[in-house]
This record gives C-alpha cells, sequence and structure tokens, in this order.
C-alpha cells in the first residue's frame, strides 16, 4: 500500500447559496483542527520542558568537571564509571540489535506477503510488551547464572538488544512499506539484485525513518534500570575490558541508587546523572540527524 | 555508491576503535586487584559508602563495589556466589539456613527505625504511639487521629479528627522487617493475622498508600498531611528538614521513647547475653526501662567458603577493619548514618565467625 | 547466501528472542502454575506467606504457610492504566506529528522534534521522579478536586479523590512515555508522502488540514496502528516510572480513576527482591507466571490489532 486512495473530501459538490456556509463549516472544521495539533505539541513541547527544566534545575548545580574525571566514591564523587560503562554498554547494545532488527524490518517489509514475516512481525510486537525487568531477570537466571557469566557486558548489552529488537524491526518496517514501488520496480528494471535494490535505493529512501527508530531504541534501553540490575550489576571502578565475569557501572543506576540515599551529595549526583543521560542519547540523535542532513545534499 | 558504503564501514570501524579504547583504557587503569562486591540492604549501603572510600584508601590492593539492591537481593546474591558481601537488615530464616548451612550472618552495626507523621500544628510534639495502637492503625481498625487509643496515650493533646493514611513500602525491605516484628511482638492479634516479613500481605486500608523506598516513604509523609509511616533511622535529616513529625515509641517496660544513642544503646546492650553464637536473633522489644523498641543488628551475609583464597583473605581483612572499634565501628562513622556501634562481646562474637570465612 | 534467506535469518533473531523468553517463563513457572491453578487469574489474594515460618506441604507442593497467589487486581490495574495512556497518548500524538509534518517550516521542525524525540530519551527512572515530585502533588491539590466537582456525577470520577498517587497519574505519565513512539514515526510518515498526493487533493479544493486529514492520513492508517502497537507494549511493560506514581494497590480493585493501582510490570520489579527470600522457590516462580500471564496479554492484544488491521485494509481496498 503505497499510494494512497484518492477520495475527494465530502461536499466539495455544492447547491449554490449553501456554498458559503458549508465552506464556512469546513474553515472552522480546518481551524479547530488546526487548534487540537497546535495544542497538542505544546502540550507536550511543556511537559518535555518541565521535565528538563526539573532536571537541569536540581542536577546542573552537581555537574562540576569532577563528575567527568572521577568514579563513584562512597557518597559522593563523580560518574566517570557510570559514563564509561553506559557508553560501552550502548556500544554493545546497538552493534547486536542493530543488524538483526534492520534485518527483521527488511523481511517484513520487503517478503511481507510470506508466512515468516508475518510470524517475525506479530512474535515482534509482543516482545515489545515484555517488561524490561522480565528480560533482565531471563538474562540473570540463562546468562549470569546458567552459563557462569556472572555481571558482564556480555550479559548486559544481550539483554537490552533483546529489548531493542522489537523497536527496530518495527520501524524499519515502517519506514520501508513508505518507499513507494516505483522504486523497486525501477532497480529491478535495471538488472539490480535484491540486496542491491533494498540497501542502495530502499533504505537509502527509508534511511529518516530507520535512523529514528535505532535512535528511539537506544534511547529506551538506555533509560533502563531493572534489567541491568541484574545483568551488569554495578561497579564503583572503570571497566577491565572483559565481556563476562566483570560488572559495570551505567548512569541510570546512578539516578536509582542515589536518589534513595540520605546524603544530599548523593541525591544531587543523582539527577546530574539524569542530566547525563539525557544529554547522552541528545547528542547521538543530534550528531546523526546531521549527518543525514549533509548526507541528503 | 562506492563512497558512501566506505563511509558506512568507517563509522562502524571508528565506533568499534572508540568501544576498544575504552576497553583499553579501563584495562589498563584496573590492574589484577582483588575485587569484592557488597550488595543488598539499602539501610546498610549508606555505611558501606563511607566505610569504603576510607577502607580503600588505606588498602590500595583491593577494589571494593557498593551496591543497594534489597536484602533479599543480597542474600541471593551471596548464596550464589555473585557477591562476596550479603547486606541483610534480617538474618536468615530457619528454612533457609537449612539449606545453605554454610551461610553466616555477622551483624556489622545497630540500626534503629523511627516511626514519622505528618499533623499540621502537632509535628513539634512527639506523640506516643505503642505497638497494638500502631497495629489496629495498619489494620485499618483505627482510622481517625482522635481515637480513644491514641488520645489516651497523650493525655492533653488536641488531636485532630482527620482519617490517618498509613503509609507501608512497597518493596521489599528491611524496614518492613523490623517493623512488622514490632507489632508482632506488641500485638498478638497481628501475629496470627499477619506475622513479619520483608514484605507482608498488608491489610487493605482505605486510603492507605505504598512508598519506594526510604527515600518514598519520606516523600509521601511530606506531601500527605494526616498520613504515618515508618523510616530507618539514616533518614532522620531528612525528616528533621521537612519538619515531619516523630513518635516517641512504647517500650517493654511501658515507657516511651524516642531513637536516641542512649536508648538505642540500651535496647543493645539490654540484648547482648542473648546473642547466640550464631548471631541471628531479633533485638526487638528489648527489655529495659530506658530500650527503645525497634532496633536491629545489620547484617553481612557471607558465604563460609569462598571462591578462591584470595577473595577469602580480602574479605577478612575487609570484615575485621569494619568491626574494630577504632575501624569500621568507630562513633565517628556510625554517627554520620545515626547508627549504633557493636557493644564489645558482640563483635568478639562477629569476628569468631568471620574466622571462618576460607577460600 | 541469497539475500532472502540472510534476511530470513537474521531477523529469525526476532522470533528466536520471543520464543526464548516464553520457553523460559513456561518452564520456570510451571510448579507455580501447577499448584496456582485458575484461581490464579480470578483471585485477589497474592500473599506471599509467613517468609519466616518452616514450609508446609500442602497438596504435595512445599510453601510458606499464609502463601497463596492471586492476581486480578494486578490485570485490571494494568489494562486501565494502558487503556487511559493510550486514550491521552494518541490523539495528543497524532495531533503533534500533523501539526510538526504540516504546519511548521523545516528549520524549526528538526529542533522541535527534537524536543519531542527528547521525551523518548529521558529515562524512566526520572519520569517516575518527575511523576512523584511535580505531578502528584498537583493532581492531588488541584487537578484531582476540580475534576470531581465537574465530572464527579459520572461513575467513577467522584469522591474521594485520593493522595494523588493512583490510577489517572499513571496513566497520564505513561501517555508522555510512549506519545514519543507515535509522533517521531508518524511524522516520518506524513513527511515522506508525495507532494503530487498534497497537490491533487489542494487542486481540488481541500483546505489543508482536509488534505491531511482525509487523504494523507488514511494512507498511513498501517503506521498509525503499528506505531500504535509499539506504544501499548510500551505501555504494558513499562515498570519504574508506574512503580512510583501508581500508589501500589494490594489485593484491591480502583474504586474511582483516582484510587490507586498495580500493575504487573511494577508489581513483579517491587515484589521479586522479597521472593527471592523464598525458600520453597514458589515466589519467585508466581513472578515468572505474572510475567506469562503479561505476554499472553500482549499476544491477545497484538491478535486483536492485527484482525482490526486486517478489517480496516480490507475495506479501504474495497473502497
Amino acid at each position: 500500500m503505497s499510494v494512497p486512495v484518492l477520495t475527494a473530501p465530502r461536499g466539495i459538490v455544492l447547491q449554490p447559496g449553501a456554498r458559503n456556509a458549508r465552506l464556512r463549516q469546513r474553515k472552522l472544521l480546518a481551524a479547530t483542527g488546526w487548534a487540537w495539533c497546535a495544542g497538542s505539541l505544546v502540550l507536550l513541547g511543556g511537559a518535555m520542558l518541565w521535565i528538563l527544566g526539573m532536571v537541569v534545575m536540581r542536577g546542573i548545580g552537581a555537574l562540576t568537571p569532577a563528575v567527568f574525571t572521577e568514579v563513584t566514591q562512597g557518597t559522593g564523587g563523580g560518574l566517570l564509571n557510570a559514563i564509561e560503562g553506559t557508553a560501552v554498554i550502548s556500544a554493545g547494545t546497538v552493534i547486536l540489535a542493530v543488524p538483526f532488527g534492520i534485518a527483521a524490518g527488511v523481511y517484513v517489509s520487503e517478503y511481507r506477503w510470506t508466512q515468516w514475516a508475518r510470524i517475525i512481525r506479530f512474535l515482534s510486537d509482543v516482545l515489545v510488551g515484555v517488561p524490561s525487568i522480565v528480560l533482565g531477570y531471563f538474562g540473570y537466571i540463562t546468562m549470569v547464572e546458567w552459563l557462569g557469566w556472572h555481571f558482564s557486558v556480555a550479559a548486559a548489552s544481550i539483554t537490552l538488544a533483546v529489548l531493542c529488537l522489537p523497536y527496530i524491526c518495527r520501524t524499519t518496517e515502517m519506514a520501508l512499506r513508505e518507499v513507494p514501488a516505483e522504486l523497486r520496480e525501477a532497480g529491478f528494471a535495471l538488472g539490480a539484485g535484491p540486496a542491491r535494490v533494498t540497501f542502495s535505493l530502499i533504505v537509502r529512501s527509508g534511511l529518516p525513518g530507520m535512523v529514528t527508530g535505532v535512535l528511539l531504541a537506544l534511547a529506551i534501553s538506555v533509560g533502563e534500570t531493572a534489567p541491568l540490575l541484574y545483568t551488569a550489576g554495578w561497579s564503583s571502578y572503570l571497566w577491565n575490558g572483559h565481556l563476562v565475569r566483570s560488572p559495570i557501572g551505567y548512569l541510570t543506576y546512578a539516578i536509582w541508587a542515589f536518589i534513595n540515599e540520605p546524603f544530599a551529595s548523593a541525591n544531587a549526583l543523582a539527577y546530574a546523572a539524569a542530566l547525563l543521560t539525557t544529554a547522552f542519547v541528545l547528542l547521538i540523535s543530534l550528531a546523526s540527524r546531521l549527518i543525514l542532513l549533509r548526507r541528503s545534499d | 555508491m562506492q563512497v558512501r558504503r566506505t563511509c558506512r564501514w568507517s563509522k562502524l570501524a571508528l565506533l568499534g576503535a572508540v568501544a576498544l579504547g575504552f576497553a583499553a583504557a579501563g584495562g589498563a587503569s584496573a590492574a589484577e586487584s582483588g575485587r569484592l562486591l557488597e550488595t543488598g540492604s539499602s539501610l546498610l549501603y549508606p555505611l558501606f559508602n563511607i566505610w569504603v572510600p576510607v577502607y580503600t584508601k588505606a588498602h590500595s590492593g583491593v577494589q571494593i563495589t557498593t551496591q543497594s539492591t534489597g536484602s533479599g537481593t543480597g542474600i541471593s546474591e551471596s548464596v550464589s556466589g555473585l557477591a562476596q558481601i550479603g547486606a541483610s537488615d534480617a538474618y536468615l530464616s530457619n528454612a533457609l539456613e537449612k539449606q545453605h548451612p554454610e551461610m553466616l550472618n555477622i551483624p556489622l552495626a545497630i540500626s534503629s527505625q523511627m516511626v514519622n507523621y505528618n499533623l499540621p500544628g502537632l509535628n513539634g510534639e512527639h506523640l506516643k504511639l505503642s505497638g497494638p495502637v500502631l497495629a489496629g492503625i495498619y489494620q485499618g481498625k483505627i482510622t481517625k487521629w482522635n481515637d480513644p487509643a491514641i488520645a489516651k496515650l497523650n493525655p492533653g493533646v488536641k488531636l485532630p479528627a482527620n482519617t490517618i493514611v498509613p503509609v507501608h513500602r512497597t518493596d521489599g525491605s528491611g524496614d518492613t522487617f523490623i517493623f512488622t516484628q514490632y507489632l508482632t511482638d506488641t500485638t498478638p492479634d497481628w501475629a496470627k493475622s499477619t506475622a513479619y516479613g520483608t514484605t507482608i500481605s498488608w491489610p487493605s486500608v482505605s486510603g492507605g498508600l505504598g512508598a519506594e523506598g526510604n527515600q518514598g516513604m519520606v516523600n509521601s509523609v511530606n506531601q500527605t498531611p494526616y498520613s504515618i509511616a515508618y523510616i530507618g533511622i539514616s533518614f532522620k535529616g531528612a525528616i528533621d528538614q521537612d519538619k515531619l513529625g516523630e513518635a516517641m515509641l512504647e517500650n517493654h517496660a511501658g515507657k516511651f521513647v524516642l531513637p536516641t544513642a542512649a536508648t538505642v544503646q540500651a535496647a543493645a546492650n539490654a540484648m547482648v547475653a542473648k546473642t547466640p553464637k550464631d548471631e541471628r536473633i531479633s533485638l526487638i522489644f528489648a527489655p529495659g526501662a530506658d530500650s527503645y523498641p525497634i532496633i536491629n543488628y545489620e547484617y553481612a551475609i557471607i558465604k563460609s567458603k569462598q571462591a578462591d583464597t584470595q577473595s577469602a583473605q580480602d574479605l577478612k581483612t575487609f570484615l575485621d577493619w569494619a568491626l574494630k572499634g577504632s575501624g569500621g565501628n568507630a562513633p565517628s562513622f556510625m554517627q554520620q548514618v545515626s547508627f549504633v556501634p557493636l557493644p564489645a562481646s558482640v563483635r568478639k562474637l562477629s569476628a569468631e565467625q568471620v574466622a571462618k570465612i576460607g577460600g | 547466501m541469497k539475500f532472502r534467506a540472510l534476511m530470513a535469518m537474521l531477523g529469525g533473531s526476532v522470533p528466536a528472542s520471543m520464543i526464548a523468553v516464553l520457553v523460559f517463563l513456561g518452564i520456570y513457572a510451571w510448579p507455580a502454575i501447577d499448584y496456582n491453578g485458575v484461581s490464579f487469574l480470578g483471585g485477589m489474594h497474592w500473599n506471599l506467606g509467613n517468609l519466616y515460618a518452616d514450609p508446609i506441604t500442602v497438596a504435595g507442593v512445599d510453601i510458606l504457610p499464609g502463601a497463596s497467589y492471586g492476581i486480578f487486581f494486578l490485570i485490571v490495574g494494568t489494562l486501565l492504566s494502558t487503556l487511559i495512556a493510550l486514550l491521552v497518548a494518541v490523539p495528543v500524538g497524532v495531533g503533534a506529528a500533523i501539526f510538526l509534518a504540516e504546519a511548521v517550516p523545516p528549520r524549526p521542525r528538526m529542533w522541535l522534534s527534537f524536543l519531542v524525540e527528547l521525551l523518548a530519551a529521558i529515562p524512566s527512572v526520572v519520569f517516575g521522579l518527575w511523576g512523584y515530585a511535580v505531578v502528584v502533588p498537583l493532581m492531588a491539590h488541584h487537578v484531582f478536586p476540580a475534576m470531581a466537582d465537574a465530572l464527579g456525577w459520572i461513575p467513577g470520577f467522584g469522591e474521594p479523590t485520593g493522595s494523588g498517587f493512583g490510577l489517572l497519574t499513571a496513566g497520564l505519565v505513561l501517555s508522555l512515555m510512549i506519545v514519543p513512539l507515535i509522533t517521531a514515526t508518524l511524522r516520518d510518515a506524513i513527511d515522506s508522502q508525495p507532494a503530487a498526493v498534497r497537490e491533487a487533493s489542494s487542486a481540488l479544493g481541500a483546505t489543508r488540514f482536509e488534505t491531511v486529514w482525509r487523504v494523507l492520513l488514511p494512507g498511513l492508517r498501517s503506521v498509525l496502528i503499528g506505531s500504535c502497537v509499539l506504544a501499548t507494549g510500551r505501555a504494558l511493560g513499562e515498570t519504574m516510572a508506574v512503580l512510583m506514581v501508581s500508589g501500589n494497590a494490594l489485593n484491591t480493585l480502583p474504586q474511582t480513576i483516582y484510587a490507586p493501582v498495580s500493575t504487573m510490570a511494577a508489581f513483579i520489579a517491587s515484589q521479586l527482591d522479597s521472593a527471592l527470600q523464598d525458600p520453597t522457590g514458589l515466589a519467585v516462580r508466581s513472578l515468572a507466571e505474572v510475567a506469562l500471564v503479561l505476554c499472553i496479554i500482549s499476544i491477545i492484544v497484538n491478535a486483536v490489532a492485527r484482525l482490526i488491521l486486517a478489517g480496516v485494509d480490507s475495506r479501504h481496498r474495497r473502497a
């Protein structure tokens, strides 16, 4: 379904005389519609600024240079280990989730008439509904205990990748579906094979939607706490490079645990961590958008 | 086309290089030092956070990570060997101890609990409350602040006619454990119907609230007039800052006391003689005229057979330091979290248990 | 390897993960499923039992005295909070997407889109913090009393307005969390519609809004339903934020829209630590059973959405 069916808006064919009244009514409806749309955006923007404002107000005070150079130390210190940990886990998650997720999305979009595509799509949608704590416990029992990996980057990345997979699959599929059939037909007509058609033509056309999807998935996974509690554990020190049997820090733990401490220095650090987590995803989002803009020239 | 593809691959390569860079940096800084993981009770967490920087500065060969996850998680991870120290506000139950006889319950400090409330105008006074009254409140039998049962304990205080909002913990919590032990020990009706635990099936009270963590309890009480909650002593600073009320609780001797260092110490001293060798004992409702009724040992649940000799040695050295009156059990550390150091004879019992740790 | 086969294999990671999770939950929860029976779904009597008493044997199974597991209140709480979240998020999300795609010039559009995507970047824990620090007092002291005054005649909207921790608050916070899923994807989809279609519609005399509402959007039904499915999934599975603002009811159903509720995901998170102390292991397995029920609910919701979409598609093709 790539070309919407054109239906003329009802009421276009009018009796003369009734025309003005009908036109007024349509204009009123349109104005109401735009008001609703504008209001929605204002509501969202307002809520966003409110939340960001609270986080910035309470977190900016604790954002000293020490936050970026020291590790968490007792009741305060810095967040270097948490920042590094989030970066490492996110990198691992993206490396694992993106190839598999995009492949799934490509298959569901390009071969959507097949039974396998229907199965992938259905189970992907179900996977979105699995709570993160359940995935975390699943990772805990299977990887941390049965496989003996203990708290590790591997367990954390795999668990978060499973969390991200359905989002990337769905958004990739939706982005690719919007690409008109003519593009595919032209590619095949020129003699290109399915790989070339998909990646050189369709993906390039649907790239903004796919990037949005990956960023959304990354944002959701970076903001998770519960699954990481049971797979990455926590470490007050920098990562020692081992993929297994080595716990690692992450920013959301700092938010969750430090906000519950009776020390003001810890609470301030929690808000600083919240600010950093948001900034982390924002930066990636910004960078990818800018790269996309440059490429589209 | 070719240029674009190279662009994409080079970006991936860059990402990989950055990741490896982090790994290398991390690997370079953390040499083969001993690593201990402490996880569990959120009550003990602040104390460990004060101990660790001081300890690791003097003993640079060991890295200790502290984590706040809850007593249940602390016990389970210590049993499975994922963590070396499982911090818990409660000793292992008989059933768990039978399942895992190699686990040691080693008290490290003594903690206590406040009962706080938010009564506009009355927060400066210390209301007198007893175990049966609190049980009645949390069962929904006592619904108004000016109920005769409360008025009887507080003659002359003008209690408002508003509905009480009891707040309880929703997460598994050592605070719930010791509070419900107090209710169980003082109120036979509660003991029969609800009993105690880190999570219980709270009787449903219209308007009652659940909160996450001690901080959540403080926030709930602060935002909800006419509410009452049980909160760990480490949060006294937050309570005082928000100008909330602190109750005087009825102890075994029938007197009403606040949780001060003196009253907690009195209760601890009264229970010292009763503490068995495996140190699994409840300190709730201790005898004595000055004793505060809600105090408990803060335990480190440790596996006596550690994974290797290095971990066992690091663990023993740390625990020995933590138990010393000049080390972790010094008043200077304890006061920061409003805990009380262990009495000398209990410290000796703990040290004997520490000696059983092997690798 | 053939392209299609490669994509099929890599794409198989998605169903493989889901099946792995279902199989794990099924095997892990089996002792609990066997013991709890049907009253698990219909009963409202969740009790971990006396964690410090010795286990007793009932029907051949070791359990703690007083332990029983019935989660009807969780099912109700989860479905109601997700419903409210969707009722708020879909209109707001679609409206914002339309405005961003159509009414905002390109330069500010990028920055405004950022603002919306930023909502997705906020950790769920921070939503929870903002929820109980800011939203809950606001609701309790101003919004809910006003609502009860104005709408009190509708059953479920009247007094008592409670403490601010409850179903409506949780639904509102959830809706904020799932809106970016709808807005971001829909905005991209509207953007990618060819200009020719827009021009044709304008040439026929449609107002700009009518172009969007009657021409562009109907063609994007599948994108809309797809993003709603993602949003529903996210709402069903959200843990941290709900934990902090929902009031965490135990064994009770909400009498009003302001009353506390518990959702399955948040309940699992808050009970897990205590469940680990149950020496019989039945408590953790019952929590796994809760997770399994949630997965089944997700399957049902998706199946229903699939049927609706199929109906919509066939009707559309006929027109």
